[in-house]
């Protein structure tokens, strides 16, 4: 554990002397608040319509989780699977091409420390760009001063989704990393790989009974929007820890398995 | 203190490490000398366990290498063909992370970084970003690397690639100070470095051991022969004895 820690610094070490972190940091931060700025217009939109008309009832019904934060959530959810990619590209596949990997292979480090080592700077660098996105919540409790504030239980669990979900592409990143030894390679498969999670759940609409709730039960952002909505389930849960623990696990075989090619 | 028994690398037909077997002593320095693609790095990788034999087995200080790979890898200091440096950290940065994965206490860390810098003349530039170093630069962090935690057994795969006459020189005498209490084995197809830092000679062509001896050992067993009026014929350069075994 020690040595995956030392394997972590020295991973946070690289990301932060690179540009790669601050230009993904960017991004996220940026399209975020595009997203962000744009749900808090219609939500204005919204209340001023409810107002006008004196629709007492639905005024009473809209609040800023389900007008603002569940559909901002999905958005930032979709954004990941753009970021992502390029913040996993590099961690096996760089070490791989450099030769790098020959002296944690020469050093009292087993595979296991070093994909633990290199998943834990991953998440850390999910948690600060996910830390980056709660100016949103905050701006709005800051505004909203009557007593239908923001429900933060609701924000949080959204936040323990995205981190979920997050934590899972991250992992698939990884062990797609420990497959190639280029970084475009690397970024482009695990692109269409996270994409495909996503966009998956677009034919269930198509489909009818078991094949629908498969199909659902695949699509990453569905189970990203449970948490959204406010609710945790253990199925969300599960489907997110059975994806890092596979992807941690095959990350682990390849890097064993990368000094037997 | 390294023992080496029949050790086999092949890659499909080719075979690049045929039944090579040799023994290194304690405190011995031994000169790896072969030509490009007669398998020195292949074998060496193989003791440092970066790459598992075909067949045979490697001990190092008494541990197998395949069966208890930590005990060996806390032993050795290994300098690959390339030096294995993160481009993007500096070279303090760069040494810390290695002590740390080496298991050097965190109090002695610092002080054992200052070591190997002061050892291998890297202290000019170790607040530098490694990317930014000449080779012959990252060579000596490469080098500084492997002297971390103080091993007691030492693979270097060429030390001295890269490194300007002056540098030469300061890494042969480094590496003779280190002769006792270290057993090195030194790879390279430079001749005079091995006349000047080794005691023993390994030499190996196609994948085989060719040569294993003293360097007076070769000279005396490839000495011309004998002249009319009795006397022996002139002493063989290492070489003119190099040029004979790996051209067969």
């Amino acid at each position: 554990m020690k040595n995956a820690i030392a394997i972590a610094k020295k991973e946070l070490n690289i990301y932060f002397a690179t540009p790669i972190a601050y230009v993904m940091f960017t991004l996220f931060v940026v399209i975020g608040s595009y997203f962000f700025l744009r749900l808090l217009g219609a939500y204005e939109q919204a209340s001023l319509m409810y107002m006008r008309f004196n629709a007492g009832e639905m005024a009473n019904r809209l609040n800023f989780q389900d007008a603002i934060f569940r559909n901002l959530f999905g958005n930032l959810g979709v954004i990941l699977i753009f970021i992502v990619p390029f913040l996993t590209m590099r961690l096996v596949a760089e070490e791989k091409r450099q030769k790098t990997i020959e002296l944690l292979y020469t050093t009292p480090v087993t595979p296991g420390e070093i994909v633990w080592g290199k998943y834990l700077a991953a998440l850390a660098i999910l948690v600060f760009a996910l830390a980056l996105t709660f100016t949103y919540p905050l701006l709005v409790q800051l505004v909203a001063k009557d007593a239908n504030g923001v429900e933060w239980r609701s924000v949080l669990l959204g936040y323990l989704g995205l981190f979920l979900m997050g934590a899972a592409y991250m992992a698939i990143g990884l062990f797609i990393s420990s497959l190639t030894e280029s970084q475009v390679v690397a970024a482009l498969i695990t692109f269409v790989i996270l994409l495909m999670t996503w966009i998956i759940g677009w034919t269930a609409s198509e489909a009818e009974g078991w094949v629908r709730d498969f199909v659902t039960y695949l699509a990453s952002v569905s189970h990203l929007d449970s948490f959204s909505k406010g609710t945790l389930e253990l199925k969300d849960v599960v489907y997110f820890l059975s994806i890092i623990t596979l992807g941690l696990f095959a990350t682990n075989r390849a890097v064993e398995a990368h000094r037997w090619s | 203190m390294i023992e080496v028994s029949h050790l086999v690398k092949s890659y499909r037909d080719l075979k690049a490490v045929n039944d090579v077997t040799f023994k290194v002593e304690k405190g011995e320095i031994v000169g790896f000398l072969g030509p490009n693609g007669a398998g020195k790095t292949t074998t060496m990788r193989m003791i440092t366990g970066v790459l598992p034999p075909t067949s045979g087995s490697v001990r190092v200080a008494g541990f197998d290498v395949f069966e208890q790979p930590m005990e060996v890898k806390k032993r050795t200091g290994y300098l690959p063909e390339t030096p294995p440096v993160y481009t993007d950290m500096t070279v303090r940065a760069y040494l810390r992370f290695v002590a740390e994965i080496k298991g050097v206490p965190r109090k002695e860390r610092d002080s054992e970084v200052e070591r190997v810098a002061t050892k291998t003349n890297s202290e000019k530039f170790i607040h530098r970003v490694i990317g930014n170093l000449s080779k012959g630069q990252r060579q000596r962090v490469g080098l500084a690397q492997a002297l971390l935690g103080d091993p007691e057994v030492l693979i270097l795969d060429e030390p001295t690639v890269g490194l300007d006459p002056a540098q030469i020189i300061e890494v042969r005498e480094l590496i003779k100070s280190l002769a006792g209490k270290h057993t090195i084995v030194l790879s390279t197809h430079i001749l005079p470095e091995v006349v000047a830092t080794c005691q023993r000679v390994l030499m190996i062509a196609q994948g085989r051991i060719v040569a294993d001896d003293t360097l007076a050992g070769l000279q005396k067993a490839h000495a011309s022969a004998v002249t009319a009026d009795g006397q022996m014929g002139p002493a063989p350069s290492l070489e003119e004895i190099f040029l004979k075994l790996t051209s067969a």
